[in-house]
């Protein structure tokens, strides 16, 4: 699945790979402990919510902070820590 | 406002339900989903796995309106929570739009868990909290979408049947061709034996 970030994908695919194997196999078997997929994690979030020059040295588009980028909505959405119950939408 | 809610078994077991779950796009039956990116992710003090996701989706909008609007605006964005409880085995998972939301807000709600009475089937209770603002024939409207998230729902249990019988196929490949490599040097050591 494509990143909506269009140039973090190969490195989002990356991530995906790492994290659906320790999720199969370890995390669903009750062996969560340790953090096979931190480092591809934080290198596919650099690129989609970072700006490039914090980015590790690797080419990355000039369009690389995709979400900012795109004005996609998501501040005020709480996502650091266990959050406890959905985002409130006003309705 | 409008509450549409739906229960399904899956005959499948809690943990492969789950982990296609985990893997539901891309897949066929939901085009309209054209990008998934994880936003964050942990796992709480008590063992728990949340994800938030952001999602985008591209409604198929005829180009003559993409060229008026831009294409950059045609996309929608949910986002989505969820919660995996290794132990307890259940998935719950919230997602509402973050595009729109001056016009409609969608909540929905599904949560996984093993059938109570059958341990290899998984049961789904999903609920849509629809609510169109400031226009009238609101309720008219909601009843529309609550009917496109009814025919939605189906095709998202028929995406995760379809995830599922793709990670089977993965399996079956990969332990065929693991099969046929023993096989070869035994073969090769039985020869030279002679």
């Amino acid at each position: 699945m494509n990143s909506v970030g269009e140039a973090c994908t190969e490195l989002k695919r990356e991530y995906d790979q790492c994290f659906n194997r320790w999720f199969a196999e370890k995390f669903l078997k009750g062996e969560s402990a340790g953090d096979p997929c931190g480092q591809l994690f934080k290198r596919y979030q650099l690129c989609v919510q970072v700006r490039p020059a914090l980015a590790p040295a690797r080419p990355v588009a000039a369009d690389s902070k995709a979400i900012k980028e795109k004005d996609i909505p998501i501040e005020g959405l709480e996502f650091m820590g266990p959050s406890k119950g959905k985002t409130e939408n006003s309705s | 406002m409008k509450i549409w809610t739906s229960e399904h078994v899956f005959d499948h077991p809690w943990e492969t339900v789950t982990t296609a779950a985990m893997q539901k796009y891309p897949n066929p039956m939901n085009p309209s989903v054209v990008g998934v990116d994880v936003l964050d992710r942990h796992v709480d003090a008590s063992g728990k796995l949340h994800s938030h996701r952001l999602l985008s989706t591209e409604w198929g909008i005829p180009s003559i309106v993409k060229s008026l609007i831009g294409t950059c605006r045609t996309k929608t964005y949910v986002q989505e929570h969820s919660v995996v409880d290794p132990v307890k085995k259940t998935m719950e998972l919230k997602s509402s739009n973050i595009s729109f939301t001056n016009l409609v807000s969608v909540d929905e709600r599904l949560v996984y868990k093993p059938h109570p009475h059958e341990p290899d089937k998984t049961v789904l209770t999903q609920e849509a909290i629809i609510a169109v603002k400031g226009v009238s024939l609101s309720s008219y409207l909601e009843g529309l979408m609550a009917n496109t998230i009814s025919s939605n729902a189906n095709k998202g249990r028929e995406a995760l049947e379809w995830v599922i019988n793709r990670l089977n196929a993965e399996i079956e490949e990969f332990t065929a061709s693991a099969r046929g490599t023993m096989r070869n040097p035994m073969a090769a050591a039985a020869f030279v034996e002679k």
